[in-house]
């Protein structure tokens, strides 16, 4: 750390990483903010700037409306879900018990199956005539006759938020037991001498401590959901006649099958403006709270 | 009573195992019997010869090992040294590098979906294995270097110096101390990578084209999607056999991917 060629070192050793990051992200970024604002042929040719024209469009189609409110439930309910089953799994999970180990292993064994697989099995498992799990609820008498589950809009979304929050708990609980672990345990025992009870000790000690860990937590899963493409693609590829269609799923049809590029990337970047303002704002009203 | 609250999750999660193992095992007459059953009435092993034959899984397999293992090496030798570069040193562009990859990490390639369609045609590398490679590997950048970086910043540099002291060269220490030390975060890196590489859909989905290129999730899709005849028993053996490997390397790994991201998160 003497000679003068050592303050370049650091410079080269993370060159390659970001000569790499910066080719085969910001080319794309780039290549969609042009698209986005011209005319462009089927072939992804660009033939003359258009200004907002490609949003104005993007916005007068009311299958965008709709994918954008879908988009917002779908995020919301399979945020929420997965927060309100990790955290009270997380709990249970850092106690000690008998075959803890196993019980981990189980529920962490979804995130080691890709999306699509987990999405293809649900499939099948929900198969009108010959599914599982039309076997099962009529063996319990829960059902009388099988349902046509992934047909229409109405129970495929819902099926859909369900595998949805099932393959999210995994990592969510991931991160709550790294939260709780770290607490330390002897303001329990503080708090149990002045008497506290274990429902006191939840909500003026662990929930306030695990604030951070939450926050993560939703802040993580959002980005993950929102941009979340295989289990509706998979499952109804955002049909039946679009019924389950999310900005994702818009956004590939309008790409790959429909050949509108130019809106395409201009519902990348209203995504990507999504995404940006909710973290940001998100964080800094967290950021706020916290510091009252 | 902690096994009787867990129990509904557990069979939620447990569920679509048993309902890949029980339909990639049954007779065809049985898997599309009505009223359908959970149990086969024999075991027929024959359906993964049957299914690694028709659906070519062999290729798929060696692709998906291919890509995954390929950018798994690609994100190792770019991001140790950026990482090592950022817990060792300080210097002016620090905090914008570190600014930048948490910003690529915001761009999923979902979003930039497109625009990578058109770089990859500008390369003309549509249809190519390096073009997955690459593009695999950059996106998990972000995420190796900021793991890399708490654990490397854990071990004492002391140690490197006192071998510099000792005599040895720069380039010595590092292989001879520091490597060492460091290798276990990055075989929890080169798992996580992996992994990621071996799930990818939408990205693989756009810009492979031939059958004799497709990964396994992409192989597994196309026996389901846009057809009328699915023969599920086969399709089923085959996401078994894709799923086991991965299942069972995650299984044995994830206590150490466990304390691995919750430094990372404290940090």
């Amino acid at each position: 750390m003497k000679s003068s060629s050592l303050n370049l070192a650091p410079y080269a050793l993370i060159l390659p990483s970001f000569a790499l990051a910066f080719f085969i992200i910001t080319y794309p970024f780039v290549d969609i903010l042009l698209t986005s604002s011209h005319e462009v042929s089927r072939f992804g040719i660009l033939l003359r700037f258009n200004g907002i024209q490609n949003f104005a469009k993007v916005f007068a189609d009311p299958l965008f409306t709709a994918s954008l409110v879908r988009t917002m439930w779908w995020t919301l309910f399979v945020v929420s879900g997965t927060i309100l089953i990790s955290f009270p799994v997380g709990l249970i999970l850092n106690q000690e018990f008998r075959g803890r180990g196993a019980a981990r292993a189980i529920i962490m064994l979804p995130w080691a199956v890709s999306l699509t697989m987990s999405a293809v099995v649900w499939r099948w498992a929900f198969n009108a005539e010959y599914g599982l799990v039309n076997a099962t609820l009529q063996k319990l008498g829960i059902i009388s006759h099988p349902i046509a589950w992934l047909a229409s809009g109405e129970l495929a979304f819902p099926i859909e938020i369900f595998v949805g929050i099932l393959v999210s708990i995994p990592f969510t609980t991931t991160v709550f037991l790294g939260g709780l672990s770290s607490l330390p345990g002897d303001i329990y025992e503080a708090a149990q001498l002045e008497g506290a009870s274990v429902f006191q000790q939840f909500f003026h000690l662990t929930l306030p401590l695990m604030r951070p860990f939450i926050n993560i937590a939703i802040v993580l899963n959002f980005i993950y959901v929102f941009n979340s493409f295989p289990i509706i693609w998979v499952l109804t590829e955002g049909g039946p006649a679009d019924s389950t269609q999310i900005l994702v799923t818009y956004l590939y049809k309008l790409a790959f099958r429909l050949g509108r590029i130019g809106e395409a990337a201009a519902v990348s970047l209203i995504m990507l403006l999504i995404l940006f303002v909710f973290t940001f704002v998100y964080l800094r009203i967290q950021g706020r709270e916290a510091k009252v | 009573m902690i096994w009787l609250v867990l129990s509904p999750l557990l069979l939620v999660i447990l569920f679509p195992f048993g309902v890949m193992f029980l339909t990639a095992v049954k007779p065809r007459s049985e898997v599309f019997s009505y009223p359908p059953r959970w149990l086969p009435t024999s075991f027929r092993w024959e359906n993964f010869v049957e299914m690694w034959n028709a659906a070519n899984f062999g290729s798929a397999l060696w692709n998906s090992l291919v890509i995954s293992i390929g950018a798994t090496i690609l994100v190792l030798i770019v991001s140790v040294p950026a990482a090592y570069a950022i817990a060792r040193f300080t210097f002016a562009l620090k905090q914008p590098f570190s600014q930048f990859l948490l910003a690529t990490q915001m761009l999923s390639p979902i979003l930039l979906v497109l625009g990578l369609f058109h770089l990859v045609v500008f390369c003309r590398l549509i249809d190519s294995k390096y073009a997955l490679i690459l593009i695999y590997a950059a996106f998990n950048i972000a995420f190796a270097v900021w793991m890399l970086r708490s654990y490397f910043g854990s071990i004492p540099v002391e140690l490197e110096e006192a071998a510099l002291i000792d005599g040895c060269s720069r380039l010595a220490a590092i292989i001879r101390i520091f490597v060492p030390l460091a290798l276990p975060a990055m075989v929890v890196t080169a798992i996580f990578t992996f992994i990621n590489s071996w799930n990818e859909f939408v990205v693989a989905l756009t810009l492979l084209r031939s059958q004799e290129n497709f990964t396994l999730p992409l192989r597994v899709f196309s026996l389901v999607g846009g057809r009328y005849t699915v023969e599920w028993e086969q399709v089923m053996a085959a996401t078994l056999l894709a799923t086991l490997p991965v299942a069972i390397l995650f299984t044995w790994l994830q206590r150490y991917l466990m304390s691995g991201l919750t430094m990372g998160a404290i940090k």
